[in-house]
């Protein structure tokens, strides 16, 4: 297993012009996709699904992924300057981000963010970098009982995931799951609710309802609540206030950052999983462990850094299953998941070995598109404050008008097109009424997953459940997933 | 306004009805094993559409019980319907008119009806985003583009 | 649908569009091909999946081909008619009745959509023009396994039903194993997966006995020793895969495989259909084509006109037999 070797291969892949314009472009795109509030990673990388049509996979692939960790970073931009988080990854970075703002420290809140958006986005590719290959090694001995197993552990989380009213939550899963029973059964071959059509066969393609849902429905709720009239959102970055963040920002804030990462990590790692959940527990260990819990909440540096490390952290982290299972823990890697099936490129536990210039040469771009993006937030924000600032009225019918010919031009299908309206429809009034379209379009992924590596298994063992006892990797998998049950129990008596 | 909650349980309505087709599909249609004697098509539609229609109900009964403060319409609703309504209308006009006709008609009309009094830079973003993204999709890319009825609509 | 953009004149995209708005089409083209000699004018060729596919690479081939070799006089236009797993496309060349000037290739589905959906269409509706290959699978065992031949696979098989797995159930993946098991007296649990890389992991993880899968995909893994094939479902092994023996060769003759071939719409002129045949004999001599079969690893299954309908024929048949039995279609 040499690692260094691979990596400097991965290098070498990555440090072409044409790879190295694509990641800065991926990056850039993802800034501005983490800014828009309402139109998030998944959304985004849908629609740009059909821009990569002319390139190489490598090319395209590591656009794609410097998007979805490039939002992380932008999502934060809007949290510190409109109390508005870009992505729900990024709400937590409103506990303390907007409070600094108000007090005038927005320039030093920017750059803090940024520090540690890189730190944790870097540390998380330094263990993607030793974990995966592990990982891949594990997971060959992975079939369908253990990956039912794991897709059990991913819906676990999925209670997480649901906040507000619990009912609704458990309803936008159950629609998620009703929709990805549509199509032929992939074990018997029938087919169910397609009412006799063609073109249902294929079951629903989550992209349309991801691009309706996070697209269209978010933004229809935008402009519900009225924030494209004049005047609303006070941007409170002012050029002659002090930029750089004091010395003892950084001193104070040293061991956040450190444990931000370690955690956002491993709780990205999960399968289901991801940014949010890890940037919301960062904050309340932050708050738990602090001297002074009192300031959390007031502009407590440290509530606004431990956040935004472990959001970038989980980030890094959610590619380990994605890479080297397939497994998507959020919709966003979800969507990045379908883009890789698209080139071809089958992720599980032979890409390493039979990709090896691709998966490394990803992996390397990260480690390029982290200090881009760390450059990027320091030495661009003037820029990014400018496209705060353009009105919402213009932005939106635009952005209205991309996701729609996105969604065409992914299959030139105009009943997916059709059905990405109804899904922006329907997106807005569960928005609107507190249900949860994240664990809709993750019941509709993981889901089908489930159904068939179960019935899979079952053919398997010829109906006996034992198996799941008579294989090493799936006890295995038991075990860490009641260890994480114990701990997630534990952690959330702590926060009561 | 005592719109918001009977909006509120109309969707949930919506909702349980089209539960209640799914579930009756899963049982009429789909069988709970397969002809091999393992779990067949119907075995998760019927769990799922069970519990949906459950869930519905449970949260109508709750709904109707909880029902404290309600809320009023918030002020943006206008321009959100606008927008939506728009949106349905550009993906209706999609293969009558051709993409780029389409996109030109949606973006002139959402920004003459949101973005008042600026008629020349209305209709400089009217055409250049259209003619922009038309360029990058459909010439650059050659990704799929909508065509429209007529030749010249391409 | 792509649009072509600057290519193509004005006056030609008006009678394409305009023939689409008139449903069967009928009325627009076959006027003009009673006068001229065919061809003379520019032929459409739908491709009923998206970029990048084997339907589309294998037509892409053909086309550079013939315009390499000059074989056909006016322009070939490529369209990728995505959808509904072929449904759209085929369904587009089918309302293209009596039309010369439209062309299509096939591949698996176009066998199974119609058993699985309400098409006006099945297989055997199109003028057959040539089958040109066809993709044929492996059958594979662990390479840790004890079982070194095809024999022992069947010998084993009968003492305790081994779990086989494949992609997808209406497919030949499962048709194959299905005869193969009522030929040779053994049962056995078929087990369905959606992509390749869950299949062949569940192989390599042991949950599985054995698997048939397209032998491109494995190829790597099979050389590596990490997966042993003990059989070739095709007529001929191809070159990769060594001395791999058929099931021809060991007695089991199924003549069942997913036709790739070109088809053009019912009710095309016999003039049409004599010039495309005529002009596919010279295609698979190239030593491109040749290439081609080798690289993507496809046996060189060549069957021209009325003998490649009747082959779909019996496809389509031994298909919806055995899918019924299953209860896959009804």
């Amino acid at each position: 297993m040499d690692i260094f070797s691979n990596l400097l291969i991965g290098l070498s892949v990555a440090l072409t012009p044409v790879n190295l314009a694509f990641l800065f472009a991926g990056v850039m795109l993802g800034m501005v996709v983490g800014i828009i509030p309402g139109f998030g990673p998944a959304a985004g990388i849908a629609i740009l699904l059909p821009i990569t049509y002319g390139m190489n996979p490598t090319s395209a692939v590591i656009m794609l992924s410097a998007i979805y960790y490039g939002s992380m970073y932008g999502g934060t931009i809007t949290s510190i300057l409109l109390n508005t988080p870009g992505e729900s990854s990024s709400v937590a970075s409103t506990f303390d981000g907007y409070p600094l703002a108000q007090q005038g420290r927005a320039g030093p809140a920017l750059v803090m963010q940024a520090v540690a958006s890189f730190i944790g986005g870097t540390f998380g590719v330094i263990l993607i970098t030793l974990f995966t290959p592990l990982f891949s090694l594990v997971t060959r001995s992975f079939g369908p009982p253990e990956f039912f197993l794991l897709v059990m552990m991913g819906l676990m989380t999925l209670i997480a995931m649901i906040d507000g009213n619990w009912r609704y939550g458990v309803i936008s899963a159950l629609i998620g799951f009703a929709l990805g029973t549509m199509g032929v059964d992939l074990e018997t071959g029938q087919t169910r609710f397609t009412f006799g059509s063609a073109e249902m066969i294929g079951g629903i393609d989550f992209i349309p309802i991801a691009i309706g849902l996070f697209g269209l429905g978010e933004l229809y709720y935008v402009f519900y609540q009225g924030m494209h009239l004049e005047g609303a959102g006070i941007v409170q970055y002012r050029k002659e206030k002090r930029f750089w963040p004091e010395w003892r920002d950084y001193v104070e804030t040293r061991f956040t950052v450190v444990r931000a990462s370690i955690l956002g990590f491993f709780i990205g790692v999960i399968p289901g999983a991801g940014a949010t959940i890890a940037s919301l527990m960062s904050y309340s260990l932050e708050k738990s462990l602090s001297p002074t819990p009192e300031k959390f909440g007031k502009g407590a540096m440290a509530g606004l850094v431990g956040p935004e490390a472990a959001n970038n952290a989980a980030s890094s982290g959610a590619m380990v299953p994605l890479l080297s299972l397939g497994l998507p823990g959020s919709a966003a890697t979800a969507v990045l998941l379908a883009a890789f099936l698209m080139w071809g490129l089958t992720p599980g536990p032979l890409l390493m070995t039979e990709k090896p210039e691709f998966a490394w040469g990803l992996i390397a771009s990260m480690y390029l598109g982290n200090m881009a993006l760390l450059a990027l937030n320091i030495f661009a924000i003037p820029l990014f404050v400018l496209m705060i600032k353009l009105p919402y009225r213009i932005l939106a019918p635009a952005v209205i008008l991309i996701c729609t010919i996105g969604t065409y031009s992914v299959n030139g299908s105009m009943l997916e097109t059709w059905l990405m309206f109804a899904a922006g429809l329907v997106g807005f009034f569960m928005k609107l009424y507190g249900y949860s379209p994240a664990a809709l379009v993750l019941a509709l992924v993981l889901g089908p997953l489930a159904e068939q590596s179960l019935r899979q298994t079952l053919t398997i063992s010829r109906g006996s459940f034992g198996i799941f006892l008579e294989r090493p990797a799936s006890i295995w998998i038991m075990g860490v997933t009641v260890v994480i049950l114990v701990a997630g129990i534990l952690l959330y008596r702590k926060r009561q | 306004m005592r719109g918001e909650g009977t909006l509120r349980a109309g969707f949930l309505l919506a909702i349980l009805f089209l539960a209640a087709l799914y579930t009756y599909i899963a049982f009429t249609e789909l069988s709970y094993l397969s002809s091999a004697g393992r779990l067949g098509p119907g075995f998760m539609p019927r769990i799922i559409g069970v519990a949906l229609v459950a869930m519905c109900a449970l949260s109508l009964h709750a709904d109707a019980k909880h029902r404290g403060a309600e809320h009023s319409v918030a002020p943006g609703w206008r321009s959100a319907a606008v927008l939506a309504l728009l949106s349905g209308v550009l993906v209706a006009l999609l293969e009558v008119l051709g993409g780029l006709v389409s996109m030109m008609v949606f973006m002139g009309a959402a920004l003459w009806i949101l973005n008042r009094g600026r008629p020349l830079q209305n209709v400089l973003i009217a055409v250049l985003l259209p003619v922009g993204t038309h360029v990058v999709f459909a010439v650059w890319l050659k990704a799929s583009m909508p065509r429209g009825m007529l030749p010249f609509l391409s | 649908m792509t649009s072509n953009g600057s290519n193509g004149n004005f006056f030609m995209r008006g009678s394409v569009a305009l023939s689409a708005l008139l449903v069967a089409g009928t009325l627009a083209s076959a006027p003009a091909v009673a006068q001229d000699k065919y061809p003379s004018r520019k032929l459409d060729w739908t491709i009923a999946f998206g970029p990048g596919g084997g339907n589309d690479i294998m037509t892409r081939t053909i086309i550079s081909i013939m315009e390499k070799y000059k074989l056909y006089p006016d322009k070939i236009v490529p369209e990728n008619r995505a959808g509904g797993s072929g449904a759209k496309g085929w369904g587009y060349v089918f309302s293209q009745k009596g039309n010369p000037y439209h062309i299509t290739s096939t591949s698996g589905s176009f066998i199974t959509t119609p058993l699985q959906a309400n098409t006006p269409w099945t297989a055997t509706t199109f003028t057959p023009i040539a089958l040109l290959a066809s993709d044929d699978g492996v059958i594979m065992v662990n390479g840790k396994s004890k079982i070194r031949t095809f024999k022992e696979f069947v010998d084993q098989a009968k003492a305790k039903p081994p779990a086989i797995g494949g992609i997808g159930t209406v497919n030949v993946e499962f048709i194959v194993p299905k005869l193969l098991s009522e030929r040779a007296g053994f049962k056995f649990d078929y087990v369905a997966f959606n992509k390749q890389g869950e299949l062949t992991t569940a192989l390599l993880s042991g949950a599985l006995d054995a698997a048939m899968s397209n032998p491109g995909e494995v190829l790597g893994l099979l050389q590596s020793g990490d997966l042993r094939a003990i059989a070739y479902t095709g007529k001929k092994t191809p070159k990769a895969l060594g001395n791999l023996p058929t099931l021809a060769e060991l007695g089991y003759d199924l003549g069942i495989s997913m036709p790739r071939g070109l088809v053009m719409p019912p009710d095309v002129p016999k003039e049409a259909q004599d010039w495309w045949i005529a002009a596919m004999k010279k295609v698979v001599e190239t030593p491109e084509w040749k290439e081609y079969i080798e690289k993507q690893l496809l046996t060189e299954n060549v069957l021209y006109g009325e003998d490649f309908r009747a082959f779909l024929q019996k496809t389509q048949g031994t298909f919806a037999d055995i899918l019924k039995k299953s209860g896959a279609i009804k």
